[in-house]
């Protein structure tokens, strides 16, 4: 299977993983801007995890279609950030009275970027299926499936935030 | 009688499966029997058992209390609590008259002028900013008729989802993971349930503490023949855990991890009742492929908790003819909390033991009236458990309150109290009212929230019968009628409805919040689509029949339920309908859950990361009358121990007192009980700082500060107890911010009962002076 799935799915691999890497980045970004909004803050590292996750089983996955995958080089400083931030999550300022404009911005970009790792495992699945993968498309399903909440979090977020920061001032 | 503070479950009258539980009548008078001259009928409101007694009346006072021997509940027992706590009521510094902030000074005012100020901010800030800028917060210690007029007041009448109890902080997963798994809030089970069941599985619940009356029933069952099994499931060396068969001593934050080794074994060993899965759930595959990995050995990784343990547990549990279990804070108040609850759910499901005599899950509730703030919807919730997606429940409220659905909030789940207060600090809610509950001491994270409150310029309401730390920063107090001084009806943890009536006058110019908020409502000129007054009611009766009117038909329905079959009552279980005249002892008895897409109270979660489902998403996998067992895999929790902060702080309550104190530390007996503060550590954690029992420590974490005498106990190594009552009212500097324990826990939440961590802080400590040093009362 792995030879007649040749090269375009291997390039399919390395998007998703790396649309999985950037995610995870992304959320960590988010969680760290809005350190102050706890209700976004912990569940995006939450998610920021479940993306790494991702990302290994799908560098696990990929050698079979030909595709290796390297580990993100995990950015130290970003790390160091979160773990700042962390300390002084409370302390943050985030008390602008548009903090809550900023924080739709950011769920904003969260959810486009959601759905394109969404689009990807729709593709991989569709793999799986016409290469008749089991093994494959069970793991898809389950992570597809986490992905899906991911978006469907992102959205509750949204339909609760924004009342408040586009009604109310 | 004094000895009853010690003394906390009284005599034992064992009893054995299924015989009824033998009446004792605790009485504790303040003055000579003859000398009073009624007993009301009342109910006690210092916890969610809701023991019935009777209040003494003598010269137009309380002088003391009796259980009702007819009572379903107490079968005439009182505790501590019970017996004692209502002298708070005679305090000499309640609160008499308004105050109202001059000159940033709290001055006594009359009504009048103190509601003209509420009023004249609250149309200013409505006209300027909209209804999104008005909040409340109410309590689980009010009456159903109170809740309802709060409900109506802020969701109908000026239109604001901004509306939450401090049931948030105590029940908020009780009732979401009823709602997840059977579709709606609601105990199924029933306290009989106890008498009958072989097997007792108490999850993050400590009763022996904080239901002492319930405590007893258990342990005289435990003291009778056929005494049944007991697994408890707790970090600390509990009273209740000291009577365990198995005692899991888990590392906190880990329940999820060791509930799915118990399904994970129940699966394995097949003791599972594959008919009840079959025809009464759904999602067992995918429980059993999550809960496959968890095996006893990963448990005990995880958990800290021998996995021969596990497995014996997870025996106990597969043996089990009649299982109860329970669930409060331990799970509630920690990581995972809504995922864990609903777990134990899964245990009574798998098994096919829920709807029959001794077998049931009981989440149980914290505060004495949290049940009917839920079915009032004067929490997250809609009133009579209805779905706030669903616009013919929508629909429907809106007709029997007569106003235009579109008026009552429905675009998003109700805000939660965590949220207003980020609302608050980011400046787009300006008017607060805070009702019969004390967040500067309740709160999490206190510093936080008194920079919010101090800095956000906002405008503060406060009714309460005390000056509590919340009331002194408040704008405008309104001086509170307490339990006993007014009437009402409330609800305990196994639907059962009690009256409590006005036995005495409140003191000076007290009032009950019934009152307050009908006259608030008429001074705002509320008004129903028609233009007539959107309440009618005068009195709380009123208010209870349109309340019971309201569930008609929900599953919390009370249609057929009066003041009069209540009263003098041993107290009714709701559901209480034409067809069930006398109420109904459990729920689900044909195994059929409220789970219909018509019928649900919501269309629930995803209950890793708190999603909320939509009304095409839960059509697509309907249950259609069957409960929903839903999986979770363990997640680590956010703020690990690490080095600088070694040690896992878990907060909680004593036995002799309630909240933050309000009331019982105005009981001499239940203060001189537990006057002060303590830290309680285990040997091993404090040997190397070398602290002795009574030496005074500070307990650091990353959002702040507190100093206390440690207590040594047994506990799990690595786990340090902090009472959450202690506040700064009664401090000699009230300004010196390091007794609370909420100083030092931290602003996180479940995704989806959003209940508050409090049980889940990384600390560190340190020994500060030696116990001889330490004056009594100075630290
Ligand atoms: S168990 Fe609860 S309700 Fe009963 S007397 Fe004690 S505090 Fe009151």
């Amino acid at each position: 299977m792995a030879e007649t799935a040749g090269n375009k799915t291997a390039r399919l691999f390395a998007e998703l993983h790396e649309g999985e890497v950037d995610l995870a980045q992304h959320y960590r970004r988010v969680a760290e801007r809005q350190a102050a909004d706890h209700g976004t803050h912990y569940p995006c590292r939450s998610l920021a995890q479940q993306c790494d996750e991702h990302a290994a089983r799908v560098r696990e996955l990929a050698p079979r279609y030909g595709e290796h995958l390297a580990p993100p080089r995990r950015s130290e400083r970003l790390d160091a950030a979160v773990g700042a931030v962390r300390q002084k999550a409370s302390e943050r300022a985030g008390t602008r009275p548009d903090a809550g404009l900023l924080l739709l911005r950011d769920l904003r970009e969260l959810f486009l970027a959601a759905q394109g790792v969404h689009l990807d495992w729709v593709l991989l699945g569709q793999v799986a299926q016409a290469a008749r993968d089991e093994e494959l498309l069970a793991d898809v399903s389950k992570l597809h499936a986490q992905t899906l909440s991911q978006v469907r979090w992102i959205e509750t977020r949204v339909k609760s935030a924004a009342p408040q920061a586009l009604v109310a001032d | 009688m004094t000895s009853r503070v010690t003394d906390v479950w009284g005599e034992r009258t064992p009893y054995g499966p299924g015989d009824p539980w033998p009446e004792r009548v605790d009485q504790h008078l303040t003055v000579d029997a003859a000398r009073v001259e009624r007993w009301v009928p009342s109910a006690c409101v210092l916890c969610s058992n809701g023991c019935g007694m009777d209040v003494a009346v003598a010269d137009g006072r309380v002088v003391g209390v009796r259980g009702r021997a007819e009572d379903r509940v107490n079968r005439g027992r009182l505790g501590p609590k019970g017996l004692y706590g209502w002298q708070a009521n005679h305090s000499a510094d309640r609160l008499t008259r308004p105050l109202v902030r001059v000159d940033g000074e709290l001055r006594p005012a009359d009504w009048d002028a103190a509601m003209a100020v509420v009023v004249e901010r609250s149309r200013a800030v409505l006209d300027e900013h909209g209804p999104l800028s008005m909040a409340f917060y109410t309590s689980g210690q009010l009456f159903a008729e109170e809740y309802y007029a709060q409900a109506l007041i802020a969701r109908g009448g000026i239109g604001t989802p901004h509306l939450d109890g401090n049931t948030r902080l105590c029940t908020a997963t009780s009732e979401w993971a009823l709602v997840e798994s059977f579709g709606s809030d609601g105990g199924p089970g029933s306290y009989e349930d106890v008498d009958l069941c072989d097997t007792l599985f108490v999850v993050g619940h400590n009763p022996a503490e904080t239901q002492t009356v319930q405590w007893a029933r258990m342990l005289d069952r435990l003291h009778g023949v056929a005494r049944p099994r007991l697994i408890v499931v707790d970090p600390r060396v509990t009273a209740t855990a000291r009577q365990a068969d198995v005692h899991l001593r888990l590392k906190p934050g880990t329940n999820v991890a060791l509930l799915n080794a118990l399904l994970h074994e129940l699966i394995r060993a097949d003791r599972i009742d594959h008919a009840f899965v079959r025809d009464h759930t759904v999602g067992f595959e995918e429980l059993r492929e999550t809960v496959a990995p968890y095996t006893p050995e990963k448990a005990e990784e995880i958990c800290g908790v021998p996995a021969e343990q596990v497995r014996e547990a997870a025996r106990i549990l597969g043996d089990a003819e009649r299982l109860v279990s329970t669930v409060l804070q331990g799970v509630y108040q920690s990581h995972q909390a809504t995922a864990a609850a609903v777990q134990v759910n899964n245990v009574n499901l798998v098994r096919g033991m829920i709807g029959r005599p001794g077998c049931t899950v009981f989440q149980m509730n914290g505060q004495p009236t949290a049940q009917n703030t839920r079915e009032a919807g004067a929490n997250g919730t809609m009133p009579g458990f209805r779905n706030w997606q669903n616009d013919t429940h929508m629909a429907e409220l809106a007709r029997l309150w007569n106003v235009e659905p579109s008026r009552i909030p429905h675009w998003a789940p109700p805000t939660h109290v965590m949220e207003m207060f980020r609302y608050i600090e980011t400046g787009s809610i300006r008017f607060l009212w805070v009702t019969a509950t004390n967040p500067a001491v309740s709160l999490p994270e206190l510093r936080r929230i008194r920079r919010i409150v101090r800095e956000a310029g906002l405008f503060l309401v406060v009714s309460d019968a005390f000056l509590t730390e919340t009331a002194q920063l408040a704008d405008v107090v309104l001086p509170a009628a307490l339990w006993a001084e007014k009437t009402g009806c409330f609800t305990n943890a196994d639907r059962t409805v009690h009256l409590s009536e006005k036995a005495v006058e409140p003191p000076g110019e007290a009032r009950s919040d019934f009152d307050v908020l009908l006259d608030y409502a008429r001074r705002m000129d509320l008004r129903d689509r028609d233009g007539g007054p959107l309440i009618t009611w005068e009195r709380p009766e009123d208010a209870w029949r349109d309340f019971t009117e309201m569930t008609r038909g929900r599953p919390c329905d009370q249609s057929a339920l009066t003041y009069d079959t209540l009263r003098g009552s041993g107290g009714v279980q709701w559901p209480v309908t034409e067809e069930a005249p006398e109420g109904t002892a459990r729920l689900y008895t044909d195994h059929h859950f409220p789970t219909h897409p018509e019928h649900v109270e919501d269309y629930g979660h995803d209950i890793v990361g708190g999603a909320q489902y939509d009304a095409d998403t839960y059509r697509a996998h309907d249950a259609a009358g069957r409960a929903f067992l839903k999986a979770a895999p363990y997640q680590p929790p956010h703020e690990p121990v690490d080095d600088d902060y070694p040690l896992q702080l878990t907060t909680g309550r004593t036995v002799h007192h309630f909240h933050t104190r309000t009331k019982t530390a105005r009981s001499p007996e239940l203060q001189e009980a537990a006057p002060e503060m303590w830290i309680e550590l285990t040997p091993q954690d404090a040997e190397p700082h070398g602290i002795a029992d009574g030496d005074l420590v500070r307990v650091y974490s990353r959002r702040g500060e507190l100093s206390a005498p440690a207590v040594l106990r047994g506990n799990r190594p690595g786990v340090v107890f902090a009472p959450f009552h202690y506040g700064y009212w009664d401090e000699a500097e009230p300004g010196r911010h390091i007794r609370a324990a909420n100083e030092l826990t931290r602003t996180e939440w479940d995704p989806v009962s959003k209940q508050p961590l409090f049980k889940q802080t990384a600390v560190r400590i340190e020994k500060v002076a030696d116990a001889r040093d330490v004056a009594p009362g100075r630290y």
